[in-house]
């Protein structure tokens, strides 16, 4: 994976064919203190697809993206109720260790947010938690991660530099790498370009369409189009509850709800 | 139905608008141009023909300037849903009203070719066939404008009335040249004529299906009855 | 708007931002030229003092001829009573601030301990003093005479033993000085140490532990490295402040005209042999209190102005 292409990838020519359930939720509410930010989410996100959560301000699409690695969990306020699904397991089940559900599903930030370390430390850090590696065989899960996420061309001399010397596409690009370190099964993706210029949102969108190969991908955007040629679900939300949820094509180009459609159109939101 | 309600950014409503102007006045034009070219026929009028010969390429460039609008408003707006299938349809209605302009003065053109030997007797039944075939234009194009899905199906299904009509004129030419080889050219002019009318209506339909696509997101189900039983 | 009526609203505005910047010009201006003047003071009576000999020499008895004796049983008391109030106080403070952050960030507990930490911050230097003083030298005294009345004529034993011990180090030591001074850059440390690493954005703190890893581990490699030199500023803020607090060490370590290492002992220093020189009539003394107060004031300006680097430093490697 050399010279990463610019090239936008759509979806609507061939849809994906349709694969088995990767996630699932049941009747999840949220919390915030009294407030119930979201209401009954019964969803299903599919394996290795791109699934993408879209929705005015306000909507919940954070908050519901936020639930599926427990980051809520550091705040006190906060708690979820119902049920969410992996490989046959309830996530929100107490019992069910965090670091193993942090493993298995990683998270990629709007504003991206390397470590005060240098390149290799950065990808390594999270890898270093969990196993225990002689040197060569951490250099190769670093060049490995950092392939996989179209950055080694571009930083195989200055692995010991500082990661904050990167500009902002590479340091996003070097969070991907860090999450994908890990090999996760799913990865969620909360507006991962919206800081960026257009040249490295679209390799960042490249990126996705390369990564969904191999890992299942949730992704939040504000951005219609970027949902439109990135993902092959869609689900719109409104005000806490899930709208409705169908294929990418379907949704842009014959929504079954009037709502989904004024706000796809630029009606309102 | 009209399109539910404005778009937030006001100046998309207006392109859309606009395109719905051009379209509209183009449809006019075109019955227009079917109106004038029935009236050439009943009066042998040559002068009235060339009128209308000239007057397409006011319906052509009609044709040109929504398509650089549609072309706009994809490239600029990048539409959705609803949106995307309004522009899609006018891009589609345009051609097919630009054809049915190119019929109207192809018919227009042929009469005065007629109009230098003797009226022929089935030339009678030509002016009914072309105000079947306005009416189904007009029809369609309130469909349209309405964005009335209902009315639309109709004017499919009455197309098959227009095929049936043709066929019956086309019959009629044939008896009436077998019978005297000297009207050999005039029906011939006149069965060309016939079949343009006929082609109006084929394109009329085409303006009620994509109307149906634009409301409902897909295709008219079914097939067209074809009641033009002339290659049978 | 007429035009008129604009170039009068104009120029009217003109003259009040003019007024404005005359003003704060002139309050900058007061400031500076007070700090100029302290400073060119110290330089100009301390001046003659200032020799290598400050560095070499002891202190001097009084009435002893000009540039004889220096200050270096001082400056390494000062020296050696800084660094351990330092290293008790910066290790306590960075705990006690990471835990404000970290583990009792919006709760009522840290609203309380920050509020109690702002108010030892602002306690006057000497009543920290008399604390340190009651503390490890008045109390166990106190208790040390009376456990060897209860034990008087009953010889050996260990409270006999314990008397003996706590009598014997309740007497002004260089320790206790350390430790008053302690508690002035405690909550120095605490503060800076909090504010710091609240500064770090909590979208790194998501991300370290999106990597499931744990809380503890996420502050140890990844928030005390991001706010690394803002820690190391609010401890040397607080060295700064120490260098020349002088009413603390009044009440704990006094002072010694002689050479002294035992922190058990009292232990000259540069701020109270300043005092005790400027306030006497003799000329070599007062000679040296100024030279001694200059060092000071040099000594104080450098650690603030390379804290100060050292922040700006900071933020500029984060933009």
């Amino acid at each position: 994976m050399t010279n990463v292409q610019i090239a936008v990838h759509t979806n609507a020519a061939t849809p994906e064919p349709a694969s088995a359930a990767k996630l699932t939720t049941r009747n999840l509410n949220f919390y915030y203190g009294d407030f119930l930010a979201l209401k009954d989410i019964n969803m299903v996100v599919p394996e290795k697809r791109v699934t993408a959560l879209i929705g005015p301000s306000g909507c919940g699409k954070s908050t519901l993206l936020r639930i599926f690695n427990k980051i809520y969990a550091i705040y006190p306020k906060q708690r979820a109720e119902g049920e969410i699904i992996l490989d046959g397991q309830n996530l929100l089940d107490p019992r069910y260790p965090i670091n193993r559900l942090r493993s298995k599903v990683g998270m990629v930030f709007q504003k991206p947010v390397p470590f005060p370390m240098s390149i290799y430390d950065n990808v390594a850090y999270g890898i270093s938690h969990y196993e225990r590696l002689k040197k060569p065989a951490m250099d190769e899960r670093v060049e490995g991660a950092l392939r996989q996420a179209a950055l080694w061309d571009e930083v195989k001399d200055k692995l010991k530099q500082s990661a904050l010397g990167l500009s902002g596409g590479q340091q996003q690009r070097l969070c991907i790498a860090r999450a994908v370190a890990l090999k996760p099964e799913v990865i969620l993706f909360d507006e991962p370009t919206s800081a960026l210029d257009p040249i490295a949102t679209g390799k960042i969108e490249q990126l996705i369409a390369e990564l969904k190969r191999q890992f299942t991908i949730l992704i939040v955007t504000h951005n219609m189009q970027q949902a439109a040629r990135c993902s092959d679900y869609t689900a719109f939300m409104y005000l806490g509850e899930m709208v409705e949820h169908g294929s990418t094509q379907q949704i842009f180009t014959k929504p079954s709800k009037q709502q989904t459609e004024d706000y796809i159109t630029g009606r309102f939101g | 139905m009209a399109i539910p309600h404005e778009h937030i950014v006001k100046s998309f409503d207006d392109e859309l608008e606009r395109i719905n102007g051009e379209i509209t006045r183009m449809g006019e034009m075109a019955i227009g141009q079917i109106q004038a070219a029935i009236d050439v026929l009943n009066r042998r009028d040559s002068k009235a023909a060339e009128r209308v010969v000239i007057n397409d390429d006011a319906i052509d460039e009609l044709e040109r300037i929504i398509s650089d609008d549609v072309l706009r408003v994809l490239a600029l707006r990048q539409p959705m849903a609803r949106d995307l299938r309004e522009v899609y349809a006018a891009l589609r209605i345009a051609a097919d009203i630009e054809r049915i302009g190119d019929y109207a003065a192809n018919v227009a053109k042929r009469s005065m070719v007629l109009n230098q030997s003797a009226p022929v007797a089935p030339a009678r039944g030509m002016p009914a066939l072309a105000r079947l075939a306005s009416e189904l234009l007009a029809d369609a194009l309130t469909a349209y404008r309405m964005r009335d899905a209902e009315r639309s199906l109709n004017v499919r299904n009455r197309d098959a009335e227009l095929d049936a009509a043709y066929t019956s004129l086309f019959r009629e030419l044939l008896t009436y040249m077998a019978e005297d080889p000297k009207q050999i050219t005039p029906c011939t002019h006149l069965l060309f004529m016939a079949k343009n009318i006929e082609r109006i209506g084929d394109h009329a339909t085409n303006i009620a299906e994509n109307t149906w696509f634009l409301v409902h997101g897909e295709a008219m189900s079914g097939t067209r009855a074809k009641a033009d039983k002339t290659s049978e | 708007m007429d035009a008129i009526a604009s170039e009068r609203l104009y120029r009217r505005r003109r003259l009040t931002n003019g007024l404005a910047l005359v003003l704060s010009g002139v309050a900058a201006i007061v400031g500076l030229f007070f700090l100029g003047w302290i400073l060119f003071t110290t330089l100009d009576r301390g001046i003659d003092g200032l020799s290598l000999a400050m560095f070499t020499e002891m202190t001097p008895p009084p009435g002893a001829p000009l540039g004889v004796g220096g200050l270096l049983n001082a400056i390494v008391g000062s020296i050696v009573m800084c660094t351990m109030a330092v290293l008790m106080a910066a290790p306590i403070g960075i705990a006690a601030g990471t835990y404000l952050a970290e583990y009792a960030n919006y709760t009522k507990t840290g609203t309380v301990i920050r509020f109690v930490n702002d108010i030892l911050l602002s306690a006057p230097s000497i009543v920290l003093g008399l604390f340190v003083f009651v503390v490890l030298i008045g109390m166990p005294r106190q208790i040390g005479n009376a456990l060897q009345d209860t034990t008087a004529g009953q010889a050996g034993g260990w409270l006999e033993g314990m008397a003996d011990w706590l009598i014997d180090i309740s007497g002004f030591s260089g320790f206790a000085g350390a430790v008053a001074l302690g508690f002035i850059v405690l909550p120095v440390v605490v503060r800076t140490t909090d504010e710091m690493l609240r500064l770090v954005p909590i979208q790194m703190r998501e991300a370290a532990l999106s990597l499931g890893v744990p809380q503890w581990k996420v502050i140890s490699k990844v928030l005390y490295r991001a706010a690394l030199s803002g820690i190391l500023t609010g401890v040397m803020l607080g060295l700064a402040r120490i260098s020349g607090e002088t009413a603390p060490l009044l009440f704990t370590a006094f002072n010694n005209s002689f050479w002294n290492v035992d922190l058990g002992a009292p232990m000259a220093n540069l701020p109270v042999t300043i005092y005790q020189f400027a306030m006497s009539p003799f000329e070599n003394w007062q000679l040296l209190a100024w030279a001694g107060a200059f060092l000071i004031t040099c000594f104080v300006l450098l650690v603030s102005v390379l804290a100060r680097f050292l922040l700006l430093r900071k933020k500029m490697n984060h933009d």
